[in-house]
C-alpha cells in the first residue's frame, strides 16, 4: 500500500477524460427540451451525489415542499426507536433475569442503542435542518429523545428484574452496623 | 469487594462436604486411649493356642478393657466396661485369661463378662447384686474344659459375706454356690487342680485379723476342711497380707511382720507358716515389699520376693517343694542403688524374671541366678517406671524380652530389648480440659510497629530501616529454606501443606491426675510436650489464659501456674488460697486480667474499669456483677421455685458475624438481634426444662421457652452463638407436645418480625442497658424443633476467622461415639412447615421442614472412628476463613479441620501445579522457536509486496 501511494504521489497523471466526465454534473437541459421524455430506462439520477445536489438545489422543487418531505422523514427517524421497544421487551422478558452471558451481552445492547441515539441526536437531524424547518425540527428531536429515553426505561426495568440495581434494603446492608451496646460483660459460666 | 466476593464463593458452596478417604489422617487425628494400664490387669496373653502370636491385653484405670497390638500400639478392640457398671470408679476389677485359650474374663463392680480374646466379643454377663467382686479366678481343672473350650470361673462376691460362686465358662451360669455365714471378711480365692481355697479375714478378739483357709471341692463346692492361720500379730489391715498365690501349682499366702523383719511365707492347704528373715545388710527401712510370682498351674512353683527402700531395691527368689511344700530360698538378686521394676513371664513350665531399674534391663529364669540377657537403658528424666508386663522368648542361648511399662509421664511404652518401639500417650484418657493456645502471636512485631507508630517521622524511618537490616539476617536461612519450600509445595498437597495458614495450633490439655500435655494440630497432633503439672488425683482446671507466649492455667484450688508454650516449662507457680468456682476473663484487656470467683458467686477482686461479671452462685442464681464493686451483686436472677439452673453458656469470645442480617427472598432484610451480652441459662425442674436468654448487663430476661416432659437424667445440652441458640434435651408425650424422643430445638433471634426493620432502637448504633429502660429490646424469636436419632451430650459451633463462612453446629454423640457437624441451614427455623417452598424461599435455600432430622452420614466428622466418652469438644478459627479447627477430648481425643463451605480459599486436589509450570514452559519455549520464525515472514511479506 505503502509502495503504491508513494509511485502516485511520485507520478501525478492527469485523470482521464472519462472519469473527468463521470464526476461533472449533467449540464441542465435546455428548457425548450423539458417536454420531450426521457428514453425509457433512463434515469436522470445516476449517481447519490448527483441527486443531493438536485435535490439540494433550490431551483429545482418548490422549497415549501422539500421542507415538507424533510419534516416528514423526520418524524419518521423520530417514531424509529418505539417501532424496537415491542421487539426488545419481548426479547427481555424472554432471555431470564439470571446473569448469564446472553441476557448481560442484550442487556448492554439495549442500553448502548438509546444512548448512542441520544448521544447523536442533532447529527440524526443534521440533514434535516433547514431555516424553515428548525422550529419544527424541535418537537420532533424531543419525540425521539423520548422514544430512546423509553428504550432505556426498558432497559432500566430489565436490569431492575435482574436484581442489578441498588434499590432494595439487601443492597446497602453491608454499609450498616451492628448495634454496639455501651457496656460489656464478662462470663464467669465454669 | 472481597468481602462480597469471599461471601459469594461462600454461598455458591454446598451446603453439606464430607469427609473424602483419603483426607483420613491428613486432616484428622485420633488416640484411641484405654487409660491408664492397672498394674495387676496387664499382661500378655497368647489368645490362639495354635499360634505363638501374643496380645497384649489390660484393664484400665478408667475401667476400659482393651487388646493392644504388641506390634505397632494399636488397639484392636476396646470395651468400656463402666457401661454396665454404676460404681466404676471406687471398686476392684480382676481381669484373668487362661494361656492359649479365646477367651477372657473380667469383673468390675458387681458384674462378670466374659469375651473372646481375639474380637472383644461379649461371650455372657452375669451381675451380682451381693457386694462387688472380690476376686476372680479361672479354674485349672481337666473336667471343666467344656465343649465352648473356655474354663469355669469361680467368682468371690459380697462386702461382709462371701459367697463363691462356679460359673459354667461356656454361658455363665452358676454351677453351685457356697456361703460363708461365719462373717469373716472375704479376702480372695486361690485354685488349685481338684480343691478351691477360700482366703477369708476373721477378726481376732483384740486386734489383727487371722487368715482362714477353707477348702472346697471344685467339683461339689462342699466344704471339706477350713485352717485358721494364727496371723493376728502381723496382719491389722487387708492391705497387710502381701500376696495370695492362685492358680499355681502350689498356691502361697505371704505377708510380714509388723516390724518387716520376718518374712511369712503360708502353702494354701497347709498349716505351716515357713519364716524367713528378710536380710536388710543396710537396715534403712523397708517402703515395700512385693511378691511376684506366675499364675499358671503348669508352671514351676518358683516365686520371687522384691523389696524396695528409699534408695535401694533388691529381689530373693524363692522355689517350693511340691512334695514336700517346703519353701527354700533359691538365690538373690544383687542389690542396687536405684529402684526396680519386676515382671514375671512364663514359657511352658519355665518362669523368668525381668528387672527393670533405671540403668539396665536383665532377664533371668527362675532356676538359676544367671542372667540370660541384658540391655542398657537409659532413663528419661520424668519417666520413672510404675509397673511392667513382660514376655520373654528363649532362643537356644540368648533371650529376648519384650515388656511394656506405664512410666509416670502415664505414657504407656513397649521397650524390646531396650529399644523402644511405641509409647502410647494413656494420660491423655483422664482429659478434664483443653484450650487452645496461640503459638506465636506475632506481639514482637505489633510492639516494634507500635514503637514506630509513636515515633516521629525521620525516626520511624530509621527504625525501620534498621529492623528491616536486622531481618536480613534470617536471609541466608530463608534462602538456603527456599528450594526445600518449593520442592514441598510442589510435591505434596495443599491440603496436607497448610501450617503456615495458622492450622499448625497447639492445644494444652490439662489430665485429671495433674499433667498438662501441649498437642501440636500441625503434625498430626503429635505431643510436643508432657509435664507433671499438679501434684493431685484430681486435678480441676478452670480457666487456661494465654498471653505472649506463656499459659496461665487457673485450676479450681485457686492455684495459677504459668508455663512456656513452646517448651513446656514451668515458669511460676502461685499457690491457691480460696477455691474458685469460675474464671471471668477480660480478654479484650491487652494484659488479660482474670478475676476469679468465689463458690457463693462473689467476684475476689474489683478492678476499677468498667464492665460487668456474670457469675453463678452455688444455691442456683446467676449473679451479675460491676467489675467496680464486689460486694453487692447488681442483679440477681433466681429461676421459679423448683427449678435449679443446670447450665449457663454464653456466645463465643471469638464470634464474628459477616452480615447484621439475612437477606430474605425478596431482597428485603431481617436483621438479626446481635448482643455480645446474652447469656443462655438452662433451668431444670421436676420433668421440665426452661431456656432463659438473660441480658447480662441488666439481667432482663429477654426470652424464656420450657419444655415439658423432659427427663432430666439425660443429657440437656445448650449452646449460643451469633443470633441463635439451640438445645437438645429428651422428651415424653404430654398433654401439647407428640413427640417422644430426643429433640434438637433451635431458635434464632431477629429485631423485629418485619423485614427492613430494626426494632424499637431505629437506626441508633449503640445502646446502654443501664440507662436506657428499653434497651435492649426483646427479640423476635423463630423456633423450630427436631426430632434426632439419638442423644447429644455436648454442643459447639465452628469458629472461623470472619464469620462469613456458614457455621457448622458440632455435636457429640455418646451413644455411636462420633462427632457430628450438622450445618446451620439445615437447622433453619424459618424452613416452611407443611408446604413446599415458594420460589423465593427456594432462593433463599430454604427447604421443606421434616420433623425427623436424620443424621446424615456426611456430618460426620469422626467418619467411622470409635471416639469413646468425649466431654468437650472446642472450635478455633485459622488464617484461612474457609477453615476452622475442632478437638474433642475425654477419653479419646480427636482432632479434624472443618470446611462449612467447602475450602474456597485454598487449591484443591485437582490443582497440579507441575502441570501448570509445564504448561508455561512449553508455551514459553514455543514463543521462543516461533518468534523469529514470525519475524521473518512478516519481513518477507513487506518485500515481496
Amino acid at each position: 500500500m505503502a509502495s503504491s501511494s508513494s509511485s502516485s504521489s511520485l507520478h501525478p497523471e492527469p485523470p482521464p477524460e472519462w472519469l473527468t466526465r463521470l464526476h461533472t454534473p449533467l449540464p441542465p437541459r435546455p428548457a425548450r427540451t423539458s417536454h420531450i421524455p426521457d428514453p425509457p430506462g433512463y434515469s436522470s439520477k445516476s449517481t447519490g451525489k448527483q441527486r443531493n445536489q438536485q435535490v439540494l438545489s433550490p431551483s429545482t422543487r418548490p422549497a415549501i415542499e422539500t421542507d415538507t418531505l424533510k419534516l416528514k422523514k423526520a418524524w419518521e427517524i423520530a417514531f424509529a426507536p418505539s417501532k424496537q421497544i415491542p421487539m426488545n421487551a419481548i426479547m427481555m422478558y424472554m432471555s431470564g433475569n439470571s446473569l448469564q452471558i446472553f441476557s448481560i451481552m442484550m442487556v448492554f445492547m439495549l442500553f448502548k442503542a438509546p444512548i448512542q441515539g441520544l448521544l447523536m441526536t442533532n447529527t440524526a437531524f443534521a440533514k434535516f435542518e433547514t431555516d424553515g424547518t428548525r422550529a419544527k425540527l424541535r418537537g420532533v428531536k424531543a419525540v425521539y429523545v423520548l422514544m430512546q429515553l423509553l428504550l432505556l426505561g426498558l432497559g432500566v426495568w430489565k436490569v431492575n428484574t435482574m436484581g442489578l440495581l441498588p434499590t432494595t434494603r439487601s443492597d446497602w446492608l453491608a454499609w450498616e452496623s451492628e448495634r454496639q451496646p455501651l457496656e460489656r460483660a464478662y462470663f464467669a459460666f465454669g | 469487594m472481597w468481602l462480597q466476593v469471599v461471601l459469594l464463593l461462600a454461598s455458591c458452596a454446598p451446603l453439606v462436604l464430607a469427609i473424602f478417604a483419603d483426607e483420613v489422617n491428613h486432616v484428622d487425628f485420633h488416640y484411641a486411649l484405654l487409660g491408664i494400664p492397672s498394674a495387676q490387669r496387664t499382661f500378655f496373653h497368647r489368645p490362639s493356642s495354635s499360634s505363638n502370636a501374643s496380645l497384649l491385653y489390660t484393664l484400665s484405670e478408667k475401667s476400659f478393657l482393651g487388646a493392644v497390638n504388641p506390634k505397632d500400639g494399636s488397639i484392636v478392640w476396646r470395651q468400656n466396661l463402666a457401661r454396665w457398671s454404676s460404681d466404676a470408679a471406687a471398686v476392684e476389677s480382676f481381669l484373668r485369661a487362661g494361656d492359649g485359650e479365646n477367651t477372657i474374663v473380667s469383673a468390675l463392680g458387681g458384674c462378670v463378662s466374659s469375651w473372646g480374646a481375639l474380637d472383644g466379643k461379649l461371650s455372657w454377663m452375669r451381675h451380682f447384686s451381693n457386694g462387688p467382686v472380690r476376686d476372680l479366678e479361672l479354674l485349672e481343672h481337666e473336667s471343666s474344659i467344656t465343649n465352648f473350650n473356655s474354663r469355669d470361673v469361680i467368682t468371690l462376691t459380697g462386702d461382709k459375706t462371701g459367697i463363691i460362686r462356679r460359673l459354667d465358662g461356656g454361658s455363665g451360669s452358676t454351677k453351685w454356690e457356697f456361703q460363708d455365714e461365719s462373717g469373716d471378711l472375704p479376702f480372695q480365692v486361690s485354685t488349685s487342680p481338684a480343691e478351691i481355697f477360700y482366703v477369708s479375714l476373721q477378726p481376732s478378739l483384740l486386734k489383727g485379723y487371722k487368715i482362714k483357709v477353707t477348702v472346697l471341692d471344685a467339683r461339689t463346692g462342699q466344704q471339706t476342711k477350713h485352717q485358721i492361720l494364727s496371723s493376728e500379730n502381723d496382719i491389722s489391715t487387708p492391705e497387710s497380707v502381701l500376696f495370695v498365690g492362685s492358680n499355681t501349682a502350689s498356691p502361697i499366702i505371704v505377708w510380714t511382720d509388723k516390724g518387716q523383719k520376718t518374712l511369712r511365707i503360708n502353702v494354701v492347704g497347709t498349716k505351716q507358716v515357713h519364716s524367713v528373715s528378710i536380710e536388710n545388710e543396710t537396715g534403712e527401712e523397708i517402703r515395700r515389699v512385693e511378691v511376684k510370682a506366675p499364675r499358671c498351674l503348669s508352671c514351676l512353683p518358683h516365686f520371687l520376693v522384691h523389696y524396695e527402700t528409699d534408695s535401694s531395691s533388691w529381689a530373693e527368689v524363692y522355689h517350693t517343694d511340691l512334695h514336700s511344700l517346703a519353701v527354700s530360698k533359691a538365690y538373690k538378686l544383687p542389690r542396687v542403688s536405684e529402684k526396680s521394676v519386676f515382671a514375671t513371664s512364663t514359657r511352658f513350665a519355665d518362669v523368668y524374671f525381668t528387672r527393670i531399674t533405671e540403668s539396665e534391663i536383665s532377664v533371668m529364669s527362675s532356676a538359676s541366678k544367671d542372667v540370660l540377657g541384658k540391655w542398657l537403658r537409659k532413663q528419661q528424666a520424668d519417666a520413672h517406671v510404675f509397673h511392667a508386663a513382660s514376655e520373654v522368648v528363649i532362643k537356644s542361648d540368648s533371650a529376648a524380652v519384650r515388656f511394656a511399662t506405664v512410666l509416670d509421664s502415664g505414657d504407656w511404652e513397649l521397650v524390646r530389648n531396650g529399644a523402644t518401639e511405641w509409647t502410647r500417650h494413656e494420660a491423655l484418657a483422664g482429659a478434664v480440659f483443653a484450650s487452645w493456645v496461640e503459638m506465636d502471636g506475632g506481639e514482637e512485631l505489633v510492639h516494634e510497629l507500635e514503637i514506630e507508630g509513636h515515633e516521629s517521622l525521620y525516626g520511624a524511618y530509621v527504625h525501620r530501616v534498621k529492623r528491616h537490616t536486622r531481618d536480613l539476617q534470617h536471609l541466608t536461612r530463608w534462602l538456603r529454606e527456599l528450594p526445600k519450600r518449593i520442592f514441598t509445595s510442589l510435591l505434596t498437597d495443599e491440603v496436607s501443606n497448610l501450617d503456615g495458614f495458622g492450622l499448625a495450633k497447639l492445644i494444652l490439655v490439662a489430665t485429671q491426675n495433674g499433667r498438662l500435655l501441649a498437642i501440636d494440630t500441625g503434625k498430626d497432633g503429635s505431643v510436643s510436650w508432657n509435664i507433671k503439672a499438679a501434684e493431685t488425683d484430681n486435678w480441676t482446671i478452670k480457666a487456661i489464659a494465654t498471653n505472649s507466649g506463656f499459659a496461665t492455667i487457673h485450676a479450681e484450688d485457686g492455684s495459677s501456674l504459668s508455663v512456656n508454650i513452646t517448651t513446656g516449662r514451668i515458669i511460676s507457680r502461685n499457690p491457691g488460697t480460696i477455691r474458685i468456682k469460675s474464671v471471668a476473663m477480660l480478654t479484650d484487656e491487652p494484659s488479660g486480667i482474670v478475676i476469679g470467683v468465689k463458690y457463693d458467686g462473689t467476684p475476689l477482686q474489683s478492678i476499677n474499669r468498667p464492665g460487668h461479671i456474670v457469675t453463678l452462685s452455688d444455691d442456683g442464681r446467676a449473679l451479675g456483677w460491676s467489675i467496680r464493686n464486689n460486694k453487692s451483686p447488681l442483679w440477681e436472677f433466681l429461676p421459679p421455685r423448683g427449678q435449679r439452673i443446670t447450665q449457663a453458656t454464653c456466645r463465643p469470645s471469638h464470634d464474628p458475624v459477616a452480615s447484621i442480617g439475612k437477606v430474605l427472598g425478596d431482597r428485603s432484610v431481617l436483621y438479626k438481634y446481635l448482643n455480645p451480652n446474652l447469656a443462655l441459662i438452662t433451668a431444670v425442674g421436676d420433668n421440665s426444662a426452661t431456656f432463659y436468654l438473660l441480658d447480662a448487663v441488666s439481667g432482663k430476661v429477654l426470652h424464656s421457652t420450657v419444655q415439658t416432659g423432659v427427663d432430666t437424667k439425660q443429657p440437656i445440652t445448650s449452646v449460643i452463638s451469633e443470633n441463635w441458640f439451640a438445645y437438645s434435651l429428651w422428651t415424653d408425650v404430654t398433654a401439647t407436645s407428640d413427640a417422644k424422643g430426643y429433640q434438637l430445638s433451635i431458635s434464632e433471634l431477629y429485631e423485629s418480625s418485619v423485614p427492613n426493620d430494626r426494632g424499637p432502637l431505629g437506626s441508633a448504633n449503640n445502646y446502654s442497658s443501664v440507662y436506657d429502660l428499653d434497651a435492649p429490646p426483646r427479640p423476635y424469636v423463630i423456633s423450630q424443633s427436631f426430632m434426632i436419632p439419638e442423644s447429644i451430650s455436648h454442643m459447639g459451633v465452628t469458629q472461623t476467622r470472619q464469620g462469613i463462612t456458614i457455621r457448622q453446629l458440632l455435636c457429640t454423640l455418646p451413644a455411636s461415639n462420633a462427632v457430628i457437624g450438622i450445618p446451620r441451614p439445615v437447622l433453619d427455623p424459618r424452613r416452611p412447615v407443611g408446604r413446599d417452598p415458594t420460589a423465593s424461599e427456594t432462593e433463599e435455600g430454604l427447604f421443606k421442614y421434616a420433623p425427623f432430622l436424620e443424621f446424615d452420614g456426611k456430618w460426620y466428622l469422626t467418619h467411622s472412628r470409635d471416639i469413646a466418652d468425649i466431654q468437650g469438644i472446642i472450635s478455633s478459627p485459622t488464617l484461612l476463613e474457609s477453615t476452622s479447627l475442632v478437638f474433642a477430648f475425654g477419653v479419646d481425643i480427636f482432632g479434624t479441620r472443618v470446611t462449612p463451605s467447602q475450602a474456597f480459599d485454598i487449591l484443591g486436589r485437582g490443582f497440579s501445579k507441575l502441570q501448570l509450570l509445564a504448561t508455561i514452559t512449553v508455551l514459553t519455549v514455543g514463543v521462543i522457536i516461533l518468534q523469529p520464525m514470525a519475524r521473518k515472514k512478516e519481513v518477507d511479506l513487506l518485500w515481496q509486496s
